[in-house]
């Protein structure tokens, strides 16, 4: 499907309106009247780009070309940018300049704060190396959003875990009072495609979203995989692999895990982890990843 | 004198610089590949359940999970003494095949491509290199148009290995004792679906454009050549016996050979680790170190019989014999094309196998002690999971990366890592626009937290893309 931005954010809007999402109408008209597409940041830490990959997967609300070439403009994102090296970090410099204070910011991965950041360069500025956490507090305070994708930006995530010998810490904790908005937290590993790329777009279109204690979209982290799960009523699965039955007896993570793993499931639909037979790791929880990773037990 | 630095590379997984020193002729004389992020994998491990691991190690790459959850599973299962029923090794190629179709069109559409030809000039696509672009504007327009095409069909590459893997990236229940799908004839005629339109994109259009592409850069069979020699663990078991569809084996000067894990050794030397130098990852330990002296790379130096070696889809053909032209810039493009190719239409036949209604899981319980190695193969090159357990636990793992094998640094002995080779003796044309050496990263698909940094002999940085006369 190929329709202009600008059809798409009059579609989304009537879309919203029909949901009763509230819009700031001037807001929506200042966006539709934009001689650019928002400008995004994209910045990667202590993670693994799958949570960029995972947004590369995004089919609702639309397909990443159409996201690409007509919703946003990606000023910065080092796996897809054409540009490398001096010409990338002074493309992201000059856009930050020159968007300060408009562009949302979206980090990906922690950000260690051990030997001084040293354990993640991001590139080099005028031939000084710029760590991840520099990076994240000279830019998290000129975006207008700050948006962490992904658990690791959410919560410390993998990166985070066990000893966490690089110190890891979630963007929250690195910006907190900084930043112009609250960090938005979209929790997940990797962060769902659709909340992520709709959530891009509500922050252009509406604004600053409701979140929950945990910075965290209520549209798509108010109910647990366990509340929506097709397996909730059943009777305890019949150990793992098992294909019906509730996974609660063998520490499946569900009922504490909020996102929309049941409701959107994966991949435009296709399955999601308890539809292939095994339980919730809780990949989205703020505790992720817990030693074991199933031990959600009594 | 000068050099040139590139950091960040972009267009790859992780945190990649690299930095040469040219001649007078502007001929590459030195060149280091800098792994720029640290994760502490290995160590974060040590304590939990073997199967946690499954998981764990796919968040060290979005590109490549597949290969990981597989890697440390066999591993897993090697301590336990298991060999994972047809059903799950089926399911574990299917799951994985797609994994490598979506990394391979991804890698030639969305990141090596734009070495070639200028995309829309708008963000992401531009700014970017003007130089030495060669192709027509009715080519290069051809090509833009299956770039996007590649993103959809990369996408539904996604989409068919979620079918059975749960989700992608980071799949759901491949773990020790097999994978726990249990395929629908729905499940079945679905992902045929996909594998009928992304096999026709892969042997038409992908195809079609890596010709394109090498006919109208063919100087680049002779480019980025490196050591020459080839690694691969082997990939895609095709019976419970150990066949695999890209056998494990090494090429030395031409020569195929055979392939044994014990003579592996990763050092140290010159990267920013304190742990000892030279030990096989069995018995390894991972101590980092930032800032040790005459370092330069979280990279370790993985060596075979003492000898940097190059992995990737290249090593894979050459081994099986599918495509064995040359090394270079070019052959890698062709190499990882043609694998592409014959891995979709082998998922057809593993496809046809599967048996409706059958679990791939087998529950294995934990192994209470014991060692095991895992090994396969990422998209990108050779995988090897080590693993100890105690007590139901771990007790020692270690990952040799594809990427540590082909953005390794220097090792112990002196000889530089294989990218590192590749770049040297490279003419650059215009030194503001280095496009040669983006060229000749790219071909190997680096991955993971590695960044190639650019270094001065003396180990000082330098500016980017600066070139100073010295």
């Amino acid at each position: 499907m190929k329709i202009s931005r600008r059809d798409f954010l009059k579609w989304s809007v009537a879309a919203g309106v029909a949901l009763n999402i509230e819009f700031d109408m001037a807001n929506v008209n200042t966006v539709l009247a934009a001689e650019t597409d928002p400008p995004i940041i994209w910045i990667q830490g202590a993670g693994c780009s799958g949570c960029t990959i995972s947004t590369l997967n995004v089919t609702n609300p639309t397909t990443i070309d159409d996201v690409l070439l007509n919703k946003i403009s990606m000023k910065y994102n080092s796996t897809i940018m054409a540009a490398s090296g001096d010409l990338a970090i002074q493309n992201l410099e000059e856009c930050a300049t020159q968007y300060n204070g408009q562009f949302i910011l979206v980090i990906e991965g922690a950000v260690p704060t051990g030997a001084s950041g040293n354990y993640c360069i991001i590139g080099e500025v005028n031939g000084v190396p710029l760590t991840m956490q520099q990076a994240v507090l000279k830019y998290g305070p000129m975006a207008k959003y700050v948006v962490a994708a992904g658990t690791c930006a959410s919560f410390g995530g993998v990166s985070a875990a066990g000893i966490n010998k690089t110190g890891c810490v979630s963007v929250k904790t690195i910006l907190t009072g900084k930043t112009i908005n609250p960090v938005v937290n979209l929790a997940g590993c990797p962060v769902h495609p659709t909340v992520i790329i709709q959530s891009l777009l509500d922050l252009v279109l509406i604004g600053k979203p409701t979140v929950d204690s945990y910075n965290r979209p209520t549209k798509y982290y108010g109910k647990s995989v366990h509340d929506t799960c097709e397996r909730r009523e059943q009777d305890d699965a019949n150990g793992i692999g098992a294909t019906t039955g509730c996974f609660e007896e063998y520490g499946c993570m569900g009922p504490g895990c909020k996102n929309v793993c049941q409701t959107m499931k994966w991949n435009k639909g296709q399955a999601w982890c308890i539809s292939v037979n095994y339980p919730c790791i809780g990949c989205s929880n703020p505790t992720f990843p817990t030693n074991p990773l199933l031990s959600n037990r009594d | 004198m000068s050099t040139i630095v590139l950091d960040p590379i972009t267009r790859l997984e992780g945190h990649l610089k690299v930095s040469v020193t040219l001649d007078a002729n502007n001929n590459v004389t030195a060149a280091q590949a800098t792994g720029n992020l640290y994760r502490d994998f290995e160590n974060m491990l040590v304590g939990r359940v073997p199967s946690d691991a499954a998981f764990l190690t796919q968040r060290i790459c979005g590109v490549c999970p597949v290969s990981h959850a597989i890697a440390s599973s066999k591993a897993t299962e090697q301590a336990k003494g298991f060999t994972p029923t047809l059903q799950a090794l089926l399911l574990r190629n299917l799951i994985q095949g797609a994994n490598f179709i979506a990394s391979n069109v991804l890698h030639f559409y969305q990141l090596a491509l734009l070495d070639y030809i200028q995309g829309p000039q708008m963000n992401p696509w531009a700014p970017g290199y003007t130089q030495d672009f060669r192709l027509s504007a009715t080519d290069s327009q051809t090509l833009m148009n299956n770039y996007v095409t590649a993103l959809s069909i990369r996408r539904q590459a996604h989409e068919m290995g979620a079918i059975f893997g749960g989700k992608l990236p980071h799949v759901g229940n491949v773990v020790p004792g097999g994978v726990t799908a249990s395929p629908t004839s729905t499940h079945i005629t679905n992902f045929r679906n996909y594998l009928n339109t992304i096999t026709t994109f892969v042997q038409n259009t992908y195809r079609a454009d890596v010709n394109k592409l090498a006919a109208a850069y063919s100087d680049y069979y002779q480019i980025g050549k490196g050591y020459g020699n080839l690694i691969s663990y082997g990939v895609f078991d095709t019976n419970t016996t150990g066949t695999k569809l890209f056998p494990a084996g090494t090429v030395t000067s031409g020569i195929v050979g055979g392939f044994v894990s014990t003579n592996i050794k990763e050092y140290v030397g010159h990267s920013w680790y304190t742990s000892p130098s030279g030990v096989n990852p069995a018995s390894e330990t991972t101590t980092p170190s930032y800032g040790k002296s005459g370092a330069y790379t979280w990279l370790k130096a993985p060596r075979y019989n003492g000898t940097p070696y190059e992995a990737g889809s290249l090593a894979r053909t050459w081994i099986s014999g599918d495509y064995k032209v040359g090394v270079s810039v070019m052959d890698r493009h062709m190499a990882r094309c043609i694998e592409t190719g014959k891995i979709a239409t082998n998922m057809q036949t593993w496809l046809n196998q599967v048996v409706v209604g059958k679990s791939g899981y087998t529950n294995i319980g934990t192994p209470t002690t014991g060692t095991g190695i895992g090994l396969t193969e990422a998209p990108r090159g050779a995988l090897g999971h080590w693993v100890s357990v105690a007590t139901s636990k771990i007790s020692r793992y270690q990952i040799v990366t594809p990427t540590c094998w082909n953005a390794s640094p220097m090792d112990d002995a002196g000889n530089v890592g294989p990218i590192e080779k590749a770049l040297i003796g490279t003419h650059v044309a215009d030194t503001t626009q280095p496009v040669e050496l983006l060229r000749i990263v790219h071909s190997f698909d680096p991955c993971t937290g590695c960044s190639v940094h650019v270094m001065s002999p003396e180990g000082v940085e330098m500016s980017n893309f600066v070139v100073q006369p010295i």
